[in-house]
């Protein structure tokens, strides 16, 4: 998945030069689309799916001290 | 405000000057990860690839934008890849955080300040700078081309520098990840 976004991309920047704006604006599409695609099966979790529970601020402290809501 | 009114040609020479430097900067970025990668052997983790395929997008908008006159296409790619890459950095900048095992800032730091971070900082900047540019320059519509050629000589050389480390860079990734998953351990078709 990996090189084929990177192929589209110097296939973008080539195409760009040959002056095929077109083509160009084509493959850098499917290379972003291909970015996103990875980026969300690289940060996806089978566990946590796509939530960051070590960010979760530990609930318990607040409760057990007085005053505190 | 009388006196700060500059005329058309001194406005597009800044503004194609803006986006040349914008280039130049990313351009840059992108090379000092490569210095990394193959002088320093830190083999880039997979959403560091994919940080840098949005800095390449983020060129190919200002070059784009460079070349063009009748629209601000380009500076919307600009602007749609620096989000891009400022969503995965800081994704990845909040996925190493809080330390725990197996999770730690892949990469030495550089002024005490990891990759992802820079990463944010670099994704912000270009935002900000881009929006700085249109609410300054307000896209100028004057022919750049035949208006400034050495400009444009400068940009296509840039644009020449930045399609041949886009090359390096794909052939770096096809020997760490083939076609399959990518990993740090080492590149896969070299071992």
């Amino acid at each position: 998945m990996m090189t084929i976004t990177f192929a589209l991309l110097v296939a973008a920047f080539v195409l760009r030069l040959l002056d095929l704006p077109r083509a160009a604006a084509v493959s850098l599409s499917l290379s972003a689309a291909f970015t996103i695609g990875l980026f969300l099966w690289e940060i996806y979790s089978p566990d946590d799916g796509f939530r960051m529970p070590w960010l979760q601020v530990e609930l318990r402290h607040a409760a057990a001290a007085p005053g505190h809501a | 405000m009388r006196g700060l009114r500059l005329d058309p040609s001194t406005v597009v020479m800044l503004d194609r000057l803006s986006l040349l430097l914008l280039t130049v900067i990313v351009s840059a970025v992108l090379t000092a990860a490569m210095v990394m990668q193959f002088v320093f052997a830190e083999i880039p983790c997979p959403l560091c690839l994919l940080q840098r395929v949005a800095m390449f997008g983020c060129c190919f908008g200002l070059f784009h934008q460079l070349r063009t006159q009748e629209s601000e296409r380009g500076t919307g790619v600009a602007l749609l890849f620096a989000l891009l890459l400022l969503v995965i950095a800081a994704r990845q900048t909040l996925l190493d955080v809080v330390p725990r095992p197996g999770h730690a800032y892949i990469g030495s730091a550089v002024f005490g300040v990891h990759m992802p971070v820079w990463s944010v900082a670099i994704g912000v900047s270009l935002l900000l700078a881009l929006a700085l540019r249109l609410a300054l320059f307000g896209a100028p519509r004057i022919r750049p081309q035949t208006a400034l050629p050495p400009l444009a000589r400068a940009a296509r050389i840039l644009e020449v520098y930045v399609v041949v480390i886009c090359a390096i860079n794909f052939a770096a990734v096809v020997l760490q990840c083939g076609f399959d998953e990518c990993h740090t351990f080492g590149y896969r078709l070299l071992t």
